[in-house]
């Protein structure tokens, strides 16, 4: 045998070995992975079933809250009226103008909050006449924040009553006053 | 007859040339194959623990029944609710 002729089949068997070790080893790791990719599916199947209900359960309860928003809108717009746009302004900004557009309605956006008290609001609601929405976001206050008791006073006042200026004390208090002092006196006296 | 034996012989030299050359080509083949086969196995493991992350993390979706329950109730009440107030508060005349 010529040495050529060796060395060629030597190659060969090195070829043939190669592919042997290597396909070997290749088969060995697509074992590893098609068992991996098993755990995969099966996990995945879990996430499927899972998830399967939640499109039904999701329509459902938004449904229903759809349902209680509708409610709730119809009955304030029902109550307040015009004066809804404002109302929503003042407790969640910048949304008076998007309830407009979701109720489909063209309601002046004022922000009440900043002017009156809650109270005022309610009074308002009642229909005591307060000029709510009267105002301008933007504009001044028509009240005092500061002594907002004396200005919504000053909003209903009592026929032939003057309302009272902050600080100043009114005469029955003061005879309530000169009272128990006169009390206190007439107790340290006694002791 | 001498030239034919030695163009015989080249000829096998070259074969032999050929399947060197052969080897190592078919040699880095494999191994490239053999690495990104490998590498696929830590990925699909990484999967697998994802996988199984988030099919637990989905047990809470059971709860899901519980709150869609809790908001009919609570739809119902503020239903009740608004009617009591729309009894109770004079509508606004606009």
């Amino acid at each position: 045998m010529s040495l050529a002729l060796a060395v060629m089949i030597l190659m060969i068997a090195l070829i043939i070995a190669a592919l042997a070790i290597y396909l070997i080893a290749t088969i060995g790791e697509l074992i590893k992975i098609n068992q991996g990719l098993a755990s995969v599916l099966n996990s995945v199947g879990e996430i499927v079933a899972k998830s399967a209900p939640v499109n039904g359960v999701v329509d459902a309860i938004n449904g229903n809250l759809v349902a209680g928003r509708n409610l709730l809108e119809n009955l304030f717009i029902k109550k307040a009226g015009s004066d809804t746009a404002g109302l929503v302004e003042s407790l969640f900004p910048g949304e008076g103008a998007k309830w407009n557009q979701r109720v489909g309605k063209n309601y002046p956006v004022v922000n009440t909050g900043i002017v009156y008290t809650r109270g005022t609001q309610i009074l308002a609601s009642l229909g005591r006449g307060a000029p709510i929405g009267a105002a301008h976001a933007k504009g001044p206050a028509v009240r005092d924040p500061k002594y907002a008791t004396t200005a919504a006073a000053m909003l209903y006042p009592a026929s032939g009553r003057q309302p009272q200026r902050p600080g100043e004390v009114s005469g029955r208090r003061q005879g309530l006053a000169a009272c128990v002092r006169g009390r206190r006196h007439a107790w340290r006296a006694a002791a | 007859m001498v030239i034919a034996a030695i163009s015989g012989s080249l000829a096998l030299w070259v074969m032999d040339l050929i399947l060197v050359a052969s080897l190592l080509l078919l040699g880095g083949l494999l191994k490239g194959i053999l690495g990104a086969a490998k590498s696929i196995v830590p990925r699909i493991d990484a999967i697998d623990g994802v996988a199984k992350a988030g099919s637990k993390d989905l047990d809470a979706v059971v709860l899901l029944l519980t709150t869609q329950n809790y908001i009919s109730q609570i739809i119902g009440s503020v239903a009740n609710y608004g009617g009591s107030l729309d009894v109770a508060l004079p509508d606004k005349a606009d």
